[in-house]
């Protein structure tokens, strides 16, 4: 199941050695630290109660492999000692966060599968395959307070009010810079304005030779960096109401700005990546800046040290629409869904309850990439003094991700201001917004054209779902 | 027309053995020679040396006394006729006999000429249209002479174009076959492994054994004068009685092996008597043949059908041979003993004869 | 069996002696030895493609694939979203080019490598295994080769090109230090075709050279004689009697490339801009992960005329061997 065939962005290499390198060093350095905080070796925090008899029955988790190898480790011994201290016959199954859709579907269509799939995006045009998650959300809220926003947004659709699934966590989707570069085009702290990014990275690829990474392919990065861009420059892809609205004059200015920046700082490889291609570039050191979570510097920080020091990251860029837009999405919201075949839903249930009340290890063993979707699990994460603060897993300095503090406040679901539909989903793993913007940028129509033909295609998507009935809009 | 000559001429595959041994042959102008002997002898080797498919080890061929050893096939002026006619099969049976007048750029005229000639010497005129996949046996041998007669080559080469033919039209077409070289009068080269081929259409036989030569001569030579006893054996069915006398071994042909009358009437200076034992008899319609034993060697009789004769199955009886008919032949060697004065005597070239 | 029709009686005799050759007779055997093959066409074949043809004219989605009733039957719906969709026309069109261009290089090419393969040189036997690696190995594992060789910034051809100064700064192809193969429209359809053609010239090869080795000797050396250069060979003997087998290869690899899915999905996943984009991705992408299991039946429905088309023709091939 490990074959590397295509990789999310987050995993830089997809050269086996280097993974299995990676976990055997990740899980030495974890042990070490688990000593300190918990009894020998322990994975568990808190073992918490069932509230239901869930023993002798056994657990099958579909889940897609982790981008920071430390955190599967972790993960597998987290679930066996849940497994033994309940009496759960447990079976977890790990594949390429690709497959993960595929073989969901595959499942589906054959009546049975496993009990809990688990993958980093939500996939609302599964819903009609899932449980309502809206009872399980209420009792972690219940027990951890809040959820935070977007995750719920995540995995909730207000047409049919249901929950198609439950997000525990997410990862930070801010830009990572190469610090030496923009400190010589009088930029220290990275850029902060669109503005800056164009005339920086310009200036940058002239002088230094060194282009910038943010893709316009047919993968998931490539989408993301796109929405974000429409969202600065004031623009959406849909309203609350799940209507289209991406064609606008802000959307054009997003594309617009798109094609200087391509035609600045950037070269055709943006248009032939896949979802790990910008890291590779940042790992290379060929990339100026790029937009992605943090787990391309913890690969860096392992393979490349040298590079790993000159990357630093910032909060999203402020454009034309204002401090208030400069948005991101989750770079990954990890979202398990109980599949209405499930054999063991309870049991499911109550290992979901579980994985949240233990977040704090989580997010620890994956070394930050998973950020809490019930804050007060990790009270350590964004206290004074916490873990952005002073990186456990060792960075330099040691404050080199507090700009993801305020991660839970510029980042939205897919598809804000509306929810996370079936409409978004289809769109983005049919490559709509980052095929109008490669367009425009190559100059195969204006930015106009562009914008109106990916309104078109949205709407005929949308269409179609509405008479499914699972997205609003369209009055 | 051309006199076909080899010098030496030998041929050894990867593995040790001769296929081809030193072979030296001249045949005359317009022969029809006959390279006959067993499966795996050499003889088609032989064949396909001199037709430029097969590089000699040694030796020098000559076609029309100029050397080939070193021209393509189709500059050697001959045409080949294949055991399996090798006809394309993709190809009618016009655009077969064309083929090699295309390839020497005929123009288009001269070339439905030609083709139209061969087909009509040929009697295959009226299947110009078919695909060879739609001809018999022996159409398709004669579509195959036809491609070869087009070219006029100076030189035939024949590789057993008769054995894909049932028995019936074997007979028919050794008989057009050897009236079609009378009538062009090309020198060919025929290989073949049935003797009744080689006598009745040869001038001349090569007998070929383990890549050389036993002997060359007429037919009747090779018959009635065989060089050794391989020769004697080979040639002629069933094969000629080789009964051992001393450091001798004493040769005749089964015809010349006739029952005595009992009383020994039929005696005389010219006579040598045998007592055939264990005697049985095999009818075969217009002749029939007696096997038995003389002194303890297989022997055989043939004689006609109703050739007077009474001899129980296992029994013995008195048989004779004149002694004109007896060939004598070295025990050791197997080499003919009077063979050096018959030669004297018959013209027929002995070259080539066994140096065993 | 006298014994055991008087004590066991008439009948137990002729049932025990007709079973014991019962799986002998033609008529039970034959059924019986079938019985695999029509299990597999039709549970694995046949099903799937009802399936498809079903998915095709209804509303069915990914989370969502049970057929309840008429009512989730929408008619010609999908074929008319399918069809009004840009991508979908290019990725028809895309499917139909890199098949017809591939494997029309891939037969010029393999005649030539298969004349060079069937000729006696040293070392022939590792050049023909050697030749029939690519064939051999997971087509997703020499995408992925191909993918790292094309890569846009560490691919080797590029540092070839780089040495040999064609590439970077004040070169022929610079100043772009990198080509991009997978970036630029031309290049991402030249290197879609590229592997097509490395994938399917060994399969292609091989079939020929075992046609050029069956065409007898006889046949080769009458030519010979016949006076026959090696061009008027080639053209008048060879390649008409390689014809039907060449037919053979091609319709395999015509089949092969026209519903391969591994290629643009490993190498381009479509992109740039869906420009090699194919049917067999695009039925994935919009079917698969976008949850259209519906459209993306009708999409990949428009491979089936062709295909059926390439069985029509295959078995006509198949008779015609079989009559001669």
């Amino acid at each position: 199941m490990r074959t590397p065939k295509l990789q999310r962005s987050d995993l830089s290499t997809s050269a086996l050695s280097r993974r299995s390198v990676l976990k055997g060093a990740g899980a030495a350095g974890l042990a070490g630290y688990l000593g300190t905080r918990a009894g020998a070796g322990a994975a568990t925090l808190v073992q918490s109660t069932p509230t239901v008899n869930i023993q002798g029955t056994s657990l099958s988790i579909l889940q897609w492999q982790h981008f920071v190898p430390s955190f599967d480790t972790w993960f597998e011994q987290f679930l066996n000692e849940w497994g033994q201290a309940n009496g759960v016959t447990i079976q977890l199954d790990r594949i390429n966060t690709a497959d993960i859709a595929a073989t969901f579907a595959a499942e589906i269509a054959a009546g049975q599968g496993h009990d809990i799939v688990e993958h980093i995006a939500s996939l609302p045009q599964y819903e009609e395959a899932v449980l309502d998650m809206t009872d399980l959300v209420a009792e972690a809220t219940n027990r951890h307070g809040e959820q935070l926003e977007m995750c719920r947004n995540n995995s909730f659709n207000p047409t049919t009010n249901t929950f198609y699934g439950f997000t525990h966590g997410y990862a930070a989707d801010p830009a990572n810079y190469r610090k030496s570069l923009w400190e010589q085009v009088d930029l220290p702290d990275g850029p902060t304005t669109f503005d800056e990014l164009l005339a920086g990275g310009t200036r940058i690829f002239q002088e230094q030779g060194v282009q910038m990474g943010i893709g316009m392919s047919q993968e998931i990065d490539s989408n993301m960096a796109a929405q974000a861009m429409i969202w600065a420059f004031g623009g959406s892809v849909q309203d609350e109401n799940e209507n289209v609205t991406i064609n606008s004059p802000e959307t054009i200015a997003a594309v617009e700005y798109m094609k200087s920046l391509f035609e600045g700082c950037m070269t055709p490889e943006v248009f032939g990546w896949n979802a790990a291609s910008n890291n590779q570039l940042l790992v290379a050191g060929q990339a100026s800046y790029i937009l992605n979570s943090i787990s391309a510097y913890r690969t860096a920080q392992e393979q490349q040290p040298d590079t790993a020091n000159d990357i630093f990251f910032s909060p999203p860029l402020v454009g034309p629409g204002g401090q208030d837009l400069a948005l991101a999405h989750g770079h990954a919201v990890f979202t398990s869904m109980i599949p209405t075949y499930a054999q063991n839903q309870d049991t499911a249930r109550e290992f979901l309850l579980h994985l949240v009340a233990n977040y704090e290890a989580a997010s620890e063993n994956s070394k930050l990439y998973n950020f809490p979707a019930f804050p007060d699990t990790v009270p350590d994460l964004f206290t004074e003094g916490g873990w952005l603060e002073n990186d456990p897993a060792g960075s330099e300095p040691p404050d080199k991700l507090m700009p993801l503090s305020a991660a839970n406040d510029w980042t939205v679901n897919l598809g804000w201001p509306g929810p996370a539909n079936a409409l978004i989903g289809e769109a983005f793993n049919t490559f709509v917004l980052s095929d109008m913007m490669a367009k425009a940028a190559r100059g195969d129509v204006t930015p106009q054209e562009a914008v109106a033909e990916a309104e078109q295609t949205l709407n005929g998507i949308a269409e179609k779902w509405r008479t499914e009935g699972l997205i609003g809009g369209g009055q | 027309m051309a006199v076909v000559e080899t010098r030496k001429l030998s041929k050894r595959f990867s593995d040790e053995v001769m296929a081809v041994d030193a072979i030296d042959l001249r045949s005359t102008d317009g022969e029809f020679l006959v390279l006959l002997g067993p499966s795996g002898c050499g003889k088609t080797t032989l064949l396909r040396m001199i037709g430029g498919l097969e590089p000699p080890t040694s030796g020098e061929i000559l076609i029309g006394d100029r050397l080939v050893n070193h021209l393509p096939p189709r500059a050697r002026q001959i045409a080949m006729v294949f055991q399996s006619y090798a006809l394309y099969p993709h190809m009618t049976v016009y655009n077969n006999i064309a083929f090699p007048l295309k390839a020497q750029k005929v123009d288009k005229a001269a070339l439905k000429l030609k083709v139209d000639w061969a087909a009509l010497i040929l009697g295959i005129d009226g299947l110009l249209d078919r695909k060879p996949r739609q001809l018999s046996g022996g159409q398709r041998q004669r579509v195959a002479l036809a491609r070869a007669l087009v070219r006029e080559p100076n030189v035939f080469l024949l590789d057993e174009p008769l054995s894909n033919l049932d028995a019936q039209r074997r007979a028919s077409a050794r008989d057009e076959l050897q009236q079609f070289q009378r009538d062009i009068g090309t020198t060919t080269i025929y290989v073949t492994h049935d003797q009744i081929e080689a006598m009745g259409m040869g001038d001349r036989i090569v007998v070929i054994e383990q890549g050389r030569i036993r002997q060359i001569g007429t037919p009747r030579e090779i018959y009635e004068e065989p060089a050794d006893t391989y020769v004697a054996t080979f040639v002629g069915s069933p094969p000629m009685n080789l009964i051992p006398d001393g450091g001798d071994l004493v040769g005749f042909r089964p015809e010349s092996f006739f029952p005595l009358d009992d009383d020994g009437r039929s005696s005389g200076d010219d006579l040598v008597r045998f007592t055939l034992t264990d005697a049985r008899e095999e009818y075969l319609g217009s002749e029939k043949l007696v096997y038995g034993e003389v002194n303890g060697v297989k022997a055989v009789a043939r004689m006609a059908t109703n050739a007077p004769l009474s001899v129980r199955d296992g029994g013995s009886a008195p048989f004779g041979v004149h002694k004109q008919d007896l060939r004598i032949f070295d025990r050791e060697s197997g080499l003919r003993r009077q063979l050096a004065r018959a030669a004297q005597v018959e013209p027929a070239p002995v070259s080539g004869a066994p140096g065993r | 069996m006298s014994a055991t029709t008087t004590s066991g009686g008439a009948a137990v005799g002729a049932a025990s002696g007709g079973e014991r050759f019962f799986l002998e007779r033609e008529k039970v055997l034959g059924p019986l030895m079938l019985l695999p093959a029509v299990i597999y066409i039709v549970a694995l074949v046949g099903f799937p493609l009802v399936l498809a043809v079903l998915y095709a004219f209804t509303n069915v989605t990914v989370g969502d694939p049970r057929i309840d009733g008429t009512g989730d039957f929408v008619g010609l719906d999908n074929f008319r979203a399918v069809l009004n969709d840009n991508v979908f026309r290019k990725a028809l069109r895309n499917t139909i080019g890199f098949t017809v261009i591939s494997q029309i290089i891939v037969i010029i090419l393999a005649n030539i490598l298969s004349l060079v393969l069937a000729a006696d040189f040293k070392g022939k036997r590792l050049v023909r295994f050697l030749i029939l690696l690519p064939w051999t190995t997971p087509i997703a594992l020499g995408v992925l080769g191909w993918f790292w060789l094309l890569d846009s910034v560490y691919s080797p051809i590029d540092y070839a090109l780089r040495r040999l100064d064609l590439l970077g700064p004040q070169t022929p192809l610079g100043p772009a230090r990198n080509m991009y193969w997978l970036g630029e429209t031309e290049l991402a359809r030249f290197a879609v075709l590229l592997v097509h053609i490395w994938r399917t010239l060994p399969l292609a090869t091989v079939i020929l050279l075992a046609g050029l080795t069956s065409i007898p000797q006889d046949i080769k050396d009458a030519a010979n004689v016949d006076g026959a250069g090696f061009w008027r060979q080639l053209f008048y003997i060879r390649l008409p009697l390689l014809l039907p087998i060449m037919a053979v290869a091609s319709l395999f690899s015509i089949v092969f490339t026209f519903t391969d899915l591994t290629v643009s999905l490993v190498l381009t996943r479509g992109g740039p801009v869906n420009d090699t984009q194919v049917l067999a991705t695009w039925a994935y992408f919009k079917g698969i992960q976008g949850g259209s299991l519906a459209q993306g039946a009708a999409i990949a429905l428009f491979l089936l005329p062709v295909l059926i088309a390439i069985a029509i023709a295959m078995l006509r091939l198949a008779r015609r061997a079989g009559a001669d």
